[in-house]
């Protein structure tokens, strides 16, 4: 246990030293540490691992941007999903109707997805918890059956032939080629949300989520915030949606986008760690990992997941980041206090 | 002029009302101790001027010249007025650090988008922020205690660290809910100590409420007393002291002077 | 108690690791990848009885000698799932066929990875018509298609029922393709414009207002398109709303599945649909069948999806039996072609299905949609022994629809 600690406290005081080089040091090597995964992912394993890779940054941009709203912003929401459809079929149609190139039509998408943001969070002004909870899930919902019966939407066939991004004659239509945009687009994710937490932003959410009251009191704006931090994850659920709906096969369904999916996406906040700036990644990724290594368990999947999710809120409120945290800071008071009595005696 | 004013200022909650054409002037400056028995409204004195609450119409508060009778808490905030909750209301799983850096709020030198656009920056900005902060902590003797989570500190510590977090308001107007209650006498009169120096160093005007009437009146300049929402005394600690209407209301009986004597220096 | 324990991880990356290795170590089975919605109860017969049927044909020697080695994976009628089950079947069991899906939501998305990975997909259930319009030389459909079925119904329904049709259709993605087919085919057949219609949920459990629209709309016929419960609640309903018998109830392709008459009961009697297969039919071929499915799997009357599912095991059968294979890692993607034209090779295969099926060459609908024979059947006892009766056999024109 202690080892596993030790590694992630070897990395957090590396990656610390690299900052300190030059601030983006850091993401511009794991970007290019990650950048061979699928090669070594084929050569380990098989295909299906570069599929499985995508597939992970595209669910740490859904949980990164769940957790920035859930866990800083303490605002329940079963709505999240509903702004993850509305990316992916906004981005959809700009490209299969009007033909515009995907970089035209993903930044829509994210807009889209965005002024959404603000309804599902308008709720949150005046709820709290459980009627928060309902509010959302009815807007997610109601997006989900709107795409259901509308033709345009795709209804019942869904959109297909979703054509994959290009950059001048270079195609995004593999999973290998598709893994360097969706890569990129978590890493600009994860970095944007590292900025936005550690900013003033990010502590005036973590306020908000605490206690609404002592916040207002201290000058924080909490209908702002919490609006803010609702468009911020409504942003990022676009940009996963617009990156679903083009990756190959390049189709999308209404049953993408259910209460399931909504539930696997807390599953990995909550696992990873809710309000922990970590958190949406670890989860994303081990979510991601478990689920599929028990695939062939499905009939017993949704009692595991809900399950494991009562465990860990029971016995591990913080989720892994927590964990992680509370033994490194821990271990820095304690040889804090060493050096000083080291220094005193 | 008064850094504060509230000129017939009352709330009621359904039939109750809890203040009542409250008139107080705090001057700029000053030490003001606010008493009453449970229940006589001081809280809720304090939930009305930092806007946690509304007024009843015709009521009035102004602070610094300003109007702030309809104003939002954080506009308050921003104006000036720091305030600590009787209950603490501490951002508990946040660091004593973070706790602080919230407290700092409004006077954060950059705005939303400076966080995406111009990250540098706002790193550089906030690592100032941090180290005035952490000043601020080695003033209140918690510099220690920084990167820890409130929720694992002792009452006495939290009671510190709030009031560093009103501290980081920079405010002009620090307002105290029962600072002291549940601390020793040592950490009691450590607080003052800590509190005394603040109003020194930053110049600040103090409204404390407390129970410990010692502490009343070995600091304060001006005390007011309040029963059931009503001004019932106000004057300099001896004055108030013996007042016997203000004796009645607080202590429930006529004392001879002895026992009175006994009540306030305990 | 944590799941972030040592050991643990380096047991999962070790399975992790071993079993990819011995994916690809394998030889000498012809593997199968099987993705179908294995969720409700039929669901998993349909599933079960293909896994069966293999075990069968393994039983009685393999094909040619040669075992097959079937995997068999649920994707819940989600396309993600089923792309991810398609796309783990091809990559890491690195199976020679795919065969896949229930849903046309999930075929439809899988026939662009099957295509581009080059392996040969066959489908036992889906219907939407735009599965095989794609293109894709890897595809083959041994159900009906979708608009085949449409000009089926629209003939019989125009020439004995009526014009005046009402129409309630589910937002699945097979019963709203139903829905409109059959729309556009009163119109183009007919020229008869829908009376009324009502787009309901997938799920929906309340249609009185509807029912009660559609009665005193005065209408001949009423064409329900939902899954299998939701049809039948709808039945009921309609005779709640105290909509006469002599208004005729047309099911869309789901009306086949056993639930609609044993849920529905009495209100299912006098409703007939279209379909691939009857259980009522006379051929010895069919009571065996009809005798088989009730032995293994208790049910009665079999519908199309348990004969399209035994269907496509027999053109697989023949297909892998004529094709060429070598069976080793580097003639993997010849095997794969080998396979996919021995498929398109099938030429009138007459089994359970009402017609006869045969695929060709080219990556066309009219190469791919190899069942152009439907059959209308109608019940004449609701509940769980319930009867029905063939009311008319039709085959289309190969071009129907296009
Ligand atoms: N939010 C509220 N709703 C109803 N009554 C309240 C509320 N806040 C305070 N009160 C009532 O107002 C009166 C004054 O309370 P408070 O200001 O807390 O007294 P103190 O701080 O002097 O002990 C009490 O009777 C209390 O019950
Ligand atoms: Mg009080």
């Amino acid at each position: 246990m202690t080892a596993i600690y030790s590694i992630f406290g070897r990395i957090s005081e590396t990656i610390e030293k690299l900052a300190a080089i030059h601030r983006l040091l850091p993401w511009i090597l794991a970007f290019a540490l990650l950048l061979p995964l699928p090669q070594i992912l084929s050569a380990l394993f098989n295909d299906y691992y570069i599929y499985l890779a995508n597939k992970i940054c595209i669910f740490i941009l859904l949980s990164v941007g769940l957790n920035i709203v859930k866990g800083f912003c303490g605002q329940v929401t079963v709505g999240h999903v509903g702004l993850y459809a509305i990316g992916a079929v906004s981005s959809a149609l700009i490209s299969l109707h009007f033909g515009w190139s995907f970089w035209l039509a993903f930044p829509i998408g994210i807009l889209a997805a965005g002024l959404a943001g603000i309804v599902v969070g308008l709720p949150s002004v005046r709820l709290e918890g459980a009627y928060l909870a309902l509010a959302t899930l009815g807007l997610g919902e109601s997006v989900r059956i709107m795409i259901a019966v509308t033709p345009l939407f795709g209804s019942s066939t869904g959109l297909l032939s979703i054509p994959a991004p290009t950059i001048g004659s270079f195609t995004f239509d593999s999973y290998t080629n598709y893994y360097y945009l969706v890569l990129a687009a978590a890493m600009i994710g994860i970095y944007l949300s590292f900025s936005i937490l550690r900013s003033a932003t990010g502590r005036a959410f973590m306020a908000v989520r605490e206690d609404t009251v002592a916040a207002a009191v201290h000058g924080v704006n909490v209908t702002k915030y919490k609006l803010l931090a609702f468009v911020i994850s409504a942003l990022y659920a676009g940009a996963a949606g617009g990156l679903f709906a083009h990756m190959p096969p390049g189709y999308i369904h209404h049953n993408n986008f259910t209460i399931i999916e909504m539930v696997t996406l807390l599953l990995m906040i909550v696992l990873g760690g809710i309000g922990h700036i970590w958190g949406g990644i670890i989860g994303a990724i081990i979510v991601t990992i478990i689920y599929d290594q028990t695939l062939e368990f499905y009939f017993y999947q949704p009692l595991l997941f809900g399950l494991t999710m009562v465990l860990i809120v029971i016995f591990m409120p913080r989720g892994i980041g927590g964990m992680i945290d509370r033994y490194l800071a821990t271990k820095k008071f304690i040889a804090s206090q060493e050096e000083k009595s080291n220094a005193a005696s | 002029m008064p850094l504060l004013e509230t000129v017939d200022l009352s709330k009621s909650f359904g039939g109750l009302r809890a203040i009542s054409n409250l008139n107080i002037n705090i001057e700029a400056g000053s030490i003001h101790g606010l008493i009453g028995p449970n229940g006589s409204g001081k809280s809720t004195f304090f939930n009305l001027v930092t806007g946690v609450y509304q007024p009843d119409p015709g009521s009035k508060i102004i602070f610094n010249g300003h109007d702030i009778t309809k104003s939002a808490s954080h506009d308050i905030g921003a104006l000036g007025i720091a305030r600590t909750f009787q209950l603490l209301r501490l951002f508990s799983e946040m660091t004593v650090l973070q706790n602080l850096m919230v407290g700092y709020h409004t006077h954060v030198p950059y705005g939303f988008m400076s966080t995406i656009f111009n990250n540098s920056a706002v790193v550089k900005k906030d690592a100032e922020t941090k180290s005035e902060m952490m000043e601020l902590l080695e003033l209140i003797g918690m510099a220690d205690y920084a990167d820890m989570p409130a929720s694992e500190l002792s009452g006495g510590q939290r009671r510190l660290v709030a009031l560093g977090r009103a501290m980081a308001m920079r405010p002009k107007l620090l307002m105290l809910d029962e600072p002291a209650a549940g601390l020793s006498p040592v950490n009691v009169d450590n607080l003052l100590s800590i509190v005394m120096a603040l109003k020194q160093r930053f110049g600040l005007t103090v409204l404390i409420v407390e129970h410990i009437l010692k502490v009343v009146m070995e600091t304060c300049d001006t005390v007011t007393v309040l029963d059931y929402g009503e001004k019932i005394g106000e004057g300099s600690p001896d004055a108030v002291k013996d007042d016997h209407a203000v004796i009645e209301a607080y202590l429930g009986q006529e004392m001879d002077d002895d026992e009175v004597r006994k009540a306030f220096n305990s | 108690m944590s799941i972030f324990n040592k050991n643990f991880i380096a047991a999962g990356m070790a399975g992790v690791f071993v079993a990819g290795m011995a994916a690809s170590a394998m030889s000498a089975d012809i593997r199968v990848g099987i993705t179908m919605r294995m969720i409700s109860e039929n669901g998993q017969r349909y599933g079960q009885m293909v896994m069966d049927e293999i075990d069968m044909i393994n039983e009685s020697g393999g094909i040619n000698g040669n075992m097959l080695k079937a995997t068999l994976m649920n994707d819940e009628c989600k396309s993600d799932k089923g792309v991810a089950n398609a796309i783990k079947l091809i990559n890491q069991q690195k199976v020679h066929i795919l065969i896949g899906s229930t849903c046309s939501s999930v075929s439809l998305p899988i026939v662009d990875i099957t295509e581009k990975a080059g392996v040969p997909q066959i489908i036992p259930h889906s219907t939407n018509d735009k599965i095989t319009k794609k293109g894709s030389a890897w595809v083959f459909r041994v159900p009906v298609s979708g608009r085949y079925y449409a000009g089926v119904n629209a003939k019989y329904v125009g020439e004995n029922i009526g014009k005046k049709i009402a129409y309630l259709c589910a937002a699945d993605a097979a019963s709203q393709n139903d829905c409109d087919a059959m729309q556009s085919q009163m119109k183009s057949q007919h020229g008869a414009d829908p009376a009324y219609v009502a787009q309901v949920q997938e799920k929906e459990v309340d249609f009185r207002t509807h029912m009660q629209k559609i009665k005193s709309a005065g209408v001949d016929g009423i064409m329900i398109a939902a899954l299998a419960e939701t049809m039948a609640r709808a039945l009921t309903q309609s005779y709640e709303a105290g909509i006469p018998a002599s208004v005729r109830r047309i099911g869309s392709s789901s009306a086949s599945n056993s639930p609609v008459p044993s849920i529905a009961g009495d209100a299912a009697k006098g409703v007939f649909f279209a379909a691939a297969y009857a259980a009522a039919d006379s051929r010895p071929i069919a009571r065996l069948f009809n005798e088989m499915v009730k032995k293994r799997y208790g049910v009665n009357s079999p519908d199309h999806d348990f004969s399209q599912a035994y269907d496509l095991v027999r053109i697989t059968e023949i297909a892998l039996k004529n094709a060429d294979l070598k069976l080793d890692d580097e003639n993997l993607a010849a095997d794969r072609t080998a396979i996919r034209d021995a498929i398109a090779n099938v030429k009138d295969y007459n089994g359970l299905a009402s017609g006869p099926i045969s695929f060709c060459a080219a990556a066309t609908p009219q190469c791919r949609d190899g069942n152009r024979t439907a059959v209308l059947i109608a019940y004449t006892k609701g509940g769980k022994d319930y009867k029905t009766e063939v009311l008319a056999r039709v085959t289309m024109p190969i071009d129907f629809g296009l």
